[in-house]
């Protein structure tokens, strides 16, 4: 009796109990394999700026408000002075436009949630790349079509990594720009110092 | 001593215990990491929690985390700017020209900020004295703007005896009142700063008097020159120094005089000191071929100069001499004495003297041969501390001789305000004590400290009715006082200097006040006002400016309009034009005595000296500079009795045993550190430690040798003859970096004695077959089993000239500014975990009484073939295709093999998370998170750690290089120590340009590898030492 049960135990309930485990593990890692990756992440923020309309339809270009991207390692957030530019006249009767003014005009800053992040044991330079004509959507996606900006790619080494051993698979402008690119680096501390 | 440069059996060691072959320490030798290091040291105590508690824990923190799991993880926010300032760029750093006050010598600097902080100090490339290079104290100034422990505001003391804070309106409304009441009863207000070097402040302390008639000035500094001034203005009828024209100088004597260390500006003086060690320079070879050809003097400039330092103490300039004459510090004068007499030709003193002292003959006649050959062409300096007498003797001796004609044309030393004589001091104290002195504000000094307990200062205190010190951080002084005013840092505030004529500098704010602070200049310029409430920051710089208008700028008769040049002036960092030099001297013959007042006394004697890197101990709260090691002991966070190895035997004493020094009545308890090459009968001390009131660091570092001096000493402030040592009983121990980290593995113990690690030769020998070095080394025939990789891009490389480097420990510093790297305290450098990335090796060879002292930097050299990389399990250390030995701390899991494998040991463990460790996390407070390098990783426990050639540096470069679409240009390159080293001894850059300077350094004769034949390859190039030594005659 007691041998019959040890038996279906190991028979049956075992391999069973660790199909299930393994299975469940597979399938939430995979399942969850974006999402753990950040892709998707929309957070709301303080404004509700839509890109789509002034990188969009107003085809306002990035480095008009990311003017780190061609100059340094962070593209940078827009300070609020450089909104007012436009909206010291634009849109005055708007609520979020009327929020931005205020905290312009009493030096509040503005706290934008951070979509895209790498670790901090990583040197990113944004500059590197946008000076090579590496258009921004190939890693931040189609801005000028969101309303909310969200995450679009995975930012993991594996992704830096695919990009700079195999370009033309991830750059969608890569044949306009071949000759001026360079393959990029794979060693440690082209990102890691 | 053995004369003849490094050849192949040269004995060099690293201490007493290598010298005498100590059993223990071949012993200890074995073992890269010693015995029994405890690893809890300062960690807590294991927890107390069960293994069924913790697992409970464990499950529901679990369970919780999964409950609370939201689906994406919050990356934080980004705070832009609100209104961004025009020149920032996020990410890019901005520079800005200021002037270092962190001693008299008001170098010009240049800040590197990130997002408005300061984050690194190197010295302003337009300021003509300093030249783009700073002093280590200089550049570790900025741990002091985030100092935890600074004065956030403007405190008062309670009945109590504590201090509570303040705001500054209610301040200046009481201290203004008490300040006109004083003025109105004539009682005195006694203001004492350190020097005033700054024409504004001065017409400030004019501007105070005018307000408050009854105002005085007193200015001091524990270590000062001012015997060295007394003594040119009686000679010359002079004020001030005259700059010593380096250039011209073949033949250097210095008495004592650690000019490359310690006196005067070091910083400019290595440099125009090395200037004439350059064998890079293509004439050195050929003008000293006219030399020993013609064997006259060449009326051109280059070649190599010789020094000669006769000294008792082990100095940075004796290490760099190519002859050392050991000599106790009191028979100086008389040594002087007697090269006068010998250069009118009579040598019997001359002979006697060496006959007593048992000088090395030859090189004593060397010297006077030298003198008398080079007339005009040589200089003698005398030590600072060294009294008024023997200054007059050597000026006497330089003006016989033609030197003054060094005394540079273009500029002088002119002080803006005299130090107080010690007279005056003691005259304020007995007004103090009879009440007449109303208020005493310590304008960012620390008397209490700083005097000499005979002055009886602190009871003089207690009889003055409002005593308020100004300060950055409490100290002595503070607790002493009703008032205690929270300062800014330098770089908070504005400020002017003159140091020389015709070099005026500015010195502007980088960063707002961090905290509720004023600058000292402007506190005491509220209190003169008629409206001290409408007090803005700027009131002091507006100060500055209306007073530039009215002087700097005529003088310097600018054709544009005063505010274009004083932008241009503030943008510079410095403003120059000819100021009218006086450069005429005739030396007075009445003041030369015929016989020397100090005369050399029989028993010992003590010389009390400035500490290398703490000033006069306002910088011994700065845990950075306590732990830079001495440059020629090595010692960190201590100061130390030294004595030579022989005084010590015959007062039975070792390093580490507390000796009992009596001296002019008064007795100090110290530990002795036997240090080879001094004097048998001198004593000495560093000044500046031994604090009490400077905070979590800073208390208690080693011992207050300003107990020893006296008001009113029979010599110098700083020499005492009438010194008596006995032990004490009892030990304390003194750490010092060397000795530790034994290079050579025992089995090789033969061999590293001719390893040529550091390899030396005679300048003339070089001159007559600059190939010696190679021929005598011979071919070393290296080959690899597998194809060695191709370096066809990039290849970094460093070259390191051991001429030119002095080993004043100023790469060590930036090293550890620009790498975030952390400091450990004494114990843990006790137990060899400091974890500077570059440090500077000092060898000792010859005897231990009198020894030849070599210095290498020593720092990751990168080797094609390193050891390293083959044995890292996760590859966390490999090898870049641009030559750089990469380490990647994210992938690093500490098993430390890289580090056991490496024959240089520069690899640095990080056993703890260092900055918790130290003092119960005193550097993990926010405020120092500001200091950090934001492009350099900041590292944790659990990591190994190394020089990355400054790896960001690079980075910065080839980003550069794509923004403008250019090629990357290795020589735009400059790693920090690079950066910071006064004499330029580290080259860097890409050596698959073959036009570059590093490839011609790489390639130069003198060039070779420490370790070559280990074919690991190195990339760090040194470029052997030559000594400017008289070749023996061949027979």
């Amino acid at each position: 009796m007691e041998k019959q049960l040890l038996d279906y135990n190991l028979k049956v309930r075992l391999p069973v109990i660790l199909f299930v485990i393994i299975a469940v593990f597979a399938v939430t890692y995979y399942t969850t394999y974006a999402e753990r990756n950040g892709i998707g992440y929309t957070p709301e923020q303080p404004l509700k700026f839509s890109h789509k309309l002034h990188a969009g339809t107003m085809q306002i270009d990035c480095k008009y408000c990311h003017t780190g991207a061609d100059k340094s390692r962070n593209a940078g957030i827009p300070s609020a002075d450089v909104c007012m530019n436009c909206h010291t006249l634009a849109r005055k009767d708007r609520p979020d436009i009327q929020k931005l003014t205020e905290h312009y005009e009493k030096n509040k800053p503005l706290e934008w949630k951070r979509i895209h992040k790498v670790p901090d044991f990583v040197y990113f330079n944004h500059s590197a790349h946008v000076n090579k004509g590496i258009d921004c959507a190939n890693c931040h996606g189609d801005v000028k079509q969101m309303e909310t900006v969200g995450q679009t790619n995975s930012f993991t080494m594996g992704a830096c990594l695919t990009c700079h051993r195999k370009p033309e698979t991830r750059i969608s402008n890569f044949e306009e720009i071949k000759s001026n690119l360079k393959k990029g680096p794979e060693y440690c501390a082209a990102c890691h110092r | 001593m053995d004369d003849k440069g490094n050849k192949k059996d040269a004995n060099y060691w690293r201490g007493f215990s290598e010298f005498n072959s100590d059993p223990e320490f071949l012993k200890a030798k074995e073992k890269e990491f010693a015995d029994e290091l405890p690893v809890n040291s300062g960690e807590p105590e294991m927890s107390g929690l069960s293994r069924r508690k913790f697992l409970t824990l464990l499950a529901s923190s679990a369970a919780l985390a999964a409950t609370a799991c939201s689906d994406y993880r919050d990356k934080g926010a980004i705070v832009p700017y609100n209104k961004k300032p025009e020149e920032v760029t996020v990410g890019n750093p901005s520079f800005y020209a200021s002037t270092c006050t962190s001693c008299s010598n008001a170098c010009g600097i240049l800040v590197k900020t990130r997002e408005g902080r300061p984050i690194k100090v190197d010295g302003n490339p337009d300021h003509p004295v300093n030249r783009g290079k700073i002093c280590a104290t200089g550049q570790a100034g900025i741990l002091n703007l985030y100092e935890p422990s600074r004065i956030k505001e403007p405190m008062i003391k309670s009945g109590a005896g504590n201090f509570t804070a303040s705001n500054w309106a209610e301040i200046d409304a009481k201290i203004i009142d008490t300040l006109k009441k004083a003025s109105a009863s004539g009682k005195e207000i006694a203001v004492i700063s350190h020097t005033v070097n700054s024409p504004s402040l001065k017409k400030l302390f004019e501007d105070f008097t005018a307000k408050y008639p009854t105002s005085k000035f007193y200015s001091y500094e524990l270590v000062n020159e001012s015997n060295k001034l007394n003594a040119f203005k009686k000679s010359f009828g002079k004020e001030g120094l005259p700059v010593i024209d380096w250039k011209e100088a073949k033949i250097i004597v210095s008495l004592e005089s650690d000019f490359l260390g310690k006196e005067g500006n070091p910083v400019e003086a290595m440099r125009l000191f090395a200037e004439r060690r350059d064998v890079m320079k293509e004439d050195v070879l050929q003008e000293s071929m006219q030399l020993t050809i013609g064997g006259e003097n060449s009326s051109r400039k280059e070649g190599f100069n010789r020094l000669y330092a006769v000294e008792g103490n082990y100095t940075i300039t004796g290490a760099n001499a190519d002859y050392r004459i050991k000599l106790r510090t009191d028979a100086i004068e008389e040594f002087v004495y007697a090269l006068i007499a010998a250069a009118g030709e009579n040598k019997s003193l001359i002979n006697d003297f060496i006959n007593k002292y048992n000088l090395k003959k030859e090189v004593v006649n060397g010297l006077i041969e030298d003198l008398l050959k080079n007339k005009g062409k040589s200089i003698v300096l005398a030590g600072a501390f060294l009294p008024e007498s023997t200054h007059i003797a050597v000026n006497k001796l330089n003006d016989l001789l033609g030197n003054t004609r060094l005394y540079s044309k273009d500029y002088s030393e002119t002080p803006m305000m005299h130090l107080t004589p010690r007279k005056e001091i003691e005259a304020l104290t007995d007004r103090m004590n009879s009440g007449a002195v109303g208020v005493v504000i310590h304008f960012d000094t620390n008397p209490v400290y700083h005097f000499s307990s005979d002055y009886k200062y602190t009871e003089a205190l207690k009889k003055v009715d409002t005593v308020i010190t100004m300060s950055e951080q409490m100290n002595e002084t503070t607790s002493e006082s009703a008032y205690a005013l929270g300062i800014s840092h330098n770089f908070e505030g504005w400020g002017d200097f003159k140091t020389r004529t015709g070099v005026y500098s500015l010195q502007q704010p980088m960063i707002a006040p961090l905290y509720k602070t004023r600058q000292k200049e402007a506190v005491l310029l509220n209190w003169i006002s008629d409206s001290p409430e409408k007090y803005t920051e700027n009131d002091y710089m507006n100060y500055i400016r209306a007073n530039w208008e009215k002087t700097v700028y005529t003088s310097f008769g600018a054709k544009t309009d005063f505010k274009t040049f004083w932008n241009n002036s503030l943008h510079d960092g410095v403003v120059t034009f000819t100021e009218k030099a006086d450069n005429t001297f005739t030396f007075k013959n009445e003041e030369f005595n015929p016989a020397p007042a100090m005369k050399a006394a029989t028993g010992m004697m003590l010389t009390l000296t400035r500490s290398n890197f703490i000033g006069d101990g306002r910088f011994a709260n700065n845990g950075w500079l306590q732990e830079l090691p001495n440059p020629i002991t090595k010692v960190v966070w201590d100061n130390y009795v030294s004595l030579s190895p022989a005084a010590s035997e015959k007062l039975g004493v070792k390093t580490n045993d507390l000796v009992e020094i009596s001296a002019g009545g008064r007795t100090l308890k110290a530990a002795v550190f036997v240090q080879p090459g001094m004097a048998d009968e001198v004593v000495s001390i560093d000044l500046g430690y031994g604090r009490t009131g400077a905070g979590v660091i800073g208390n208690n570092v080693g011992f207050n040798s300003i107990e020893l001096m006296r008001k009113n000493p029979a010599v110098s402030d700083w020499l005492y003859q009438d010194c008596t040592i006995s032990k004490s009983g009892g030990t304390y121990e003194i750490i010092s970096t060397q000795e530790q980290y034994p290079i050579d593995h025992e089995r090789y113990n033969d061999i590293h004695l001719k390893r040529e690690i550091i390899m030396e030769g005679v300048y003339e020998e070089y001159v007559e077959n600059p190939k010696f070095l190679k021929e005598e080394k011979g071919e070393t025939h290296l080959f690899n089993i597998v194809p060695s990789y191709e370096f066809t891009t990039t290849k970094w490389a460093m070259s390191i000239d051991l001429n030119k480097c002095t080993g004043c420990n100023y790469c060590v510093a930036a090293c550890n500014v620009e790498n975030n790297i952390p400091v450990v305290g004494k114990e843990q450098v006790g137990k060899h975990r400091n974890m500077m990335w570059l440090r500077i090796d000092r060898y000792y060879a010859g005897k231990s009484d009198d020894p030849k002292v070599s210095f290498q930097p020593m720092l990751c050299q990168h080797c094609d073939n390193a050891p390293c990389e083959n044995v890292c399990p996760v590859a966390a250390t490999n090898h870049s295709p641009d030559g750089l030995n990469q380490m990647a701390y994210n992938r690093c899991v500490g098993t430390r093999y890289c580090s056991n494998n490496c024959p240089y040991k520069v690899r640095r463990f990080n056993y703890f998370n260092f900055r918790n460790n130290l003092a119960d996390g005193y550097y993990e407070q926010q405020s120092l998170s500001l200091l950090h390098n934001p492009e350099v990783t900041v590292r944790s426990r659990g990591v190994m750690e190394k020089c990355t050639f400054c790896v960001q540096r690079i980075m910065d470069e080839r980003q550069h290089a794509t923004q403008e679409g250019r090629a990357l240009d290795g020589d735009r390159v400059k790693t920090a120590c690079q950066e910071a080293c006064p004499t330029n001894a580290i080259v860097f850059g890409d050596l698959t340009k073959k036009d570059s300077e590093i490839a011609k350094h790489r390639n130069h004769e003198l060039g070779y590898h420490v370790l070559e034949e280990i074919n690991v390859r190195p990339n760090v190039t040194y470029i052997a030492k030559l000594r400017n030594i008289k070749p023996e005659k061949k027979s």
